[in-house]
């Protein structure tokens, strides 16, 4: 029999809730975490936000034992989450069979501020950022940081797969999270990319996008036997080979990562949705409803959570995808907020309420910086 | 004028690492973007920046930069109207 | 595996501070550090006039995969082919470090606050897989994974991992750091399948790469 790969626990952490259970509840009811802020340190434009309250997570760190003045904010937001999430799967963290691989676009880069002090500068080498993770858990094997824009989430549950299938790793921890510091949002704003109103995901009037904090984790198993709960059936890479920052006209990396995944995975039999990237710019929204078209998957329902959350950068991919799960389970297709009028060539599939979700399975879609784009599919068992 | 055109040359070959360009490359009526000099999405982004940073000129929407960006000619054209340094 | 096999070694490319070599062979350059860069796309890899907009960490994997490519002939694809067939697998420890600084330069001074676009899409090491992407026109995988420190047997079973997907034939991979303007080091090499299956001789041939390039540092020091 083929090796499985299960998904056995999970964990959201946001400004939304805690807990992926807190997450799910407060996201279908409607909830969303984003803010306007007229300005921040430096950043002297308006522009909106979805962040985590301070206070807040050193309550949780508290909560979780996680010790006072030892991590960087960015590192907090790894630890309350994986935290959790190993603690759900009841695995041995310190296990030299567990492997942890984290995906950041930026972790400790605030660091490089010279007016924030605290920590040493080399914590903004994102390796020894990770190595306090796995210090913290005992964990005797080096981490992998995946550092790949803004697929990062999906790129590491696909490597994850890969290791756990070589067979020398029986469980995999992938963590995803990014701190939204002034580097990012001035970085933005510098791009024009970002809108200071709540974010319009395909819709004919979306100005941009709006950013989020949050940090996700999915604790993943090996193991031959029959399909059971959360499977990760399989993800693939590939890259416009375009232009460094705006995606390609055709769609062309999203369409041939969705063609491969449907060619690996079963086609479109069970498919429930495809969770999007939807970042509402521009250029996003047109390009992906081209690759949803071309890849014969216009029809199929399309839910966005951007209107949540915000661009969770590097925690995305995996924020995304446990809450499809959980959506999934519900019957679910989440309501695609900040959606009203269709605005894109190709009239995806997306609607600003909640609808009834049919099938066991969903697609995740994204795209990122660097022209590259990931996609991948997950399907539920009944145990 | 003649003066300005020159210095917007040297400062858009600087801010744009156009290495291989001498401003006596660039013709004062052609295209910026597209043919001409071929720059991109990132490079009307810098420009944006220089006009600020150089001229005191703030542009929020990136669109009216395809209007001003189209030459040189054009570009210190508005510069000389709306310039605060 | 036959004696022929057992011989075969990987071809790479070597680029530090003041050295590049070629397969071996090392390349004659006048200048070091960023000048040298220059140089040397100047002498052996021009005509991408958007080599000058890369920051130092992108310079120096486009130039190192350029000459790699050239040098094994025959990589590259004709005409205006796109081909999904080869990946790009890159690791480091400094990530975008260098760039990540030239960026907060633009932003760490109230009364000097102009943050730079064009410096800001650097800030991703991913950007470097991008580039090189664009030129050889390949919609494979592309990916960035950072270690903590130079690990052979890391880079080995990830760069194993990355032929799990089917359409992938070769990796075009690479080991890049950059801490500064001046200050950069990489080795590129070019895998197939059945560079991949001995994991353990990998892991050797990866090592042996990194001390040929750490021994070129220390002697020109």
């Amino acid at each position: 029999m083929a090796t499985v790969i299960q998904c056995i626990a999970d964990n959201v952490v946001s400004p939304v809730g805690r807990t992926s259970v807190e997450n799910y509840t407060n996201v279908k009811a409607g909830c969303s975490g984003l803010a306007r802020y007229e300005e921040m340190d430096r950043v002297s434009s308006p522009f909106m936000l979805s962040r985590i309250d301070r206070h807040l997570m050193d309550e949780l760190c508290t909560g979780l034992g996680i010790p006072d003045g030892k991590y960087t904010f960015f590192e907090k937001m790894l630890l309350t989450s994986s935290i959790q999430a190993v603690r759900k799967s009841g695995i041995d963290p310190s296990s030299d069979r567990v492997l942890f691989i984290i995906s950041t676009t930026k972790g400790n880069v605030s660091l490089l501020d010279r007016d924030v002090k605290g920590f040493p500068q080399e914590r903004v080498l994102l390796g020894r950022s990770a190595g306090m993770v796995t210090g913290y858990f005992g964990n005797p094997n080096a981490p992998i940081v995946v550092c790949n824009a803004c697929i990062s989430g999906v790129c590491a549950q696909i490597e994850a797969m890969r290791a756990l299938q070589s067979g020398r790793y029986d469980y995999a921890v992938v963590i995803g999270a990014d701190e939204q510091s002034p580097f990012i949002i001035s970085g933005f704003l510098s791009f024009k990319a970002l809108t200071d109103t709540p974010c319009r995901p395909f819709d004919k009037d979306r100005t941009g996008l709006n950013l989020g904090e949050c940090a996700a984790t999915v604790v993943l198993k090996a193991y031959d036997g029959p399909a059971c709960g959360w499977v990760l059936e399989g993800g693939a890479i590939r890259n416009d080979a375009n232009h460094i920052s705006g995606p390609s006209r055709t769609g062309e990396g999203s369409y041939l990562a969705l063609m491969e995944v449907l060619r690996k995975c079963g086609g479109t039999q069970g498919l429930a949705f495809i969770n999007v990237h939807g970042t509402a710019t521009a250029y996003n929204d047109e390009m992906e409803s081209i690759a949803l078209y071309r890849a014969g998957l216009i029809d199929v329902p399309v839910t966005g959570l951007k209107g949540y959350y915000g661009h969770t950068m590097g925690a995305a991919g995996i924020m995304e995808s446990i809450l499809s799960m959980y959506a999934v389970q519900d019957g679910t297709v989440l309501a695609t907020r900040g959606y009203s009028t269709q605005g894109v060539t190709y009239p995806v599939n997306v609607s600003p309420d909640n609808r009834p979700a049919y099938g066991n399975r969903f697609i995740k879609l994204l795209s990122g910086f660097g022209g590259c784009n990931a996609a991948l599919s997950y399907a539920y068992y009944n145990i | 004028m003649e003066e300005m055109i020159l210095k917007l040359k040297q400062e858009i070959i600087e801010v744009l690492n156009l290495e291989d360009v001498k401003p006596e490359d660039i013709d004062n009526d052609a295209p910026l973007f597209g043919e001409g000099l071929g720059l991109d999405s990132i490079d009307a982004l810098e420009l944006i920046v220089l006009m600020e940073k150089n001229y005191g000129i703030k542009l929020q929407d990136p669109a009216k930069g395809k209007e001003i960006f189209k030459s040189i000619k054009v570009m210190a054209d508005y510069i000389q109207k709306n310039r605060t340094r | 595996m036959t004696d022929m096999e057992k011989d075969r070694n990987l071809k790479y490319t070597v680029i530090t501070g003041n050295t590049v070599t070629v397969c071996g062979r090392v390349l004659e350059h006048e200048h070091t550090g960023s000048v040298m860069l220059t140089e040397i796309y100047r002498t052996h890899a021009g005509d991408w006039p958007k080599f000058f907009k890369m920051d130092t960490l992108s310079k120096v994997g486009y130039l190192a995969s350029e000459l790699l490519l050239k040098e094994l002939g025959g990589c590259r694809l004709e005409a205006e082919e796109y081909t999904s067939a080869r990946a790009i697998v890159l690791f480091g420890t400094t990530a975008s470090l260098c760039a990540d600084r030239n960026y907060q330069e633009t932003i760490q001074d109230s009364d000097n606050y102009y943050p730079s676009p064009a410096l800001f899409v650097y800030t991703l090491p991913n950007i470097v897989t991008g580039e090189i992407a664009i030129r050889n026109h390949y919609r494979g995988e592309t990916s960035f994974y950072v270690l903590d420190g130079f690990d052979a047997g890391s880079m080995a079973f990830h760069l194993q991992r990355a032929f799990c997907d089917e359409q992938t034939e070769s990796v075009l991979a690479g080991w890049v750091d950059s801490t500064g303007n001046d200050d950069f080091s990489c080795f590129f090499t070019l895998l197939y399948r059945e560079d991949v299956q001995d994991l353990e001789r990998l892991e050797t041939e990866l090592k042996g790469i990194m001390d040929n390039l750490n021994d070129i540092e220390l002697w020109k020091r």
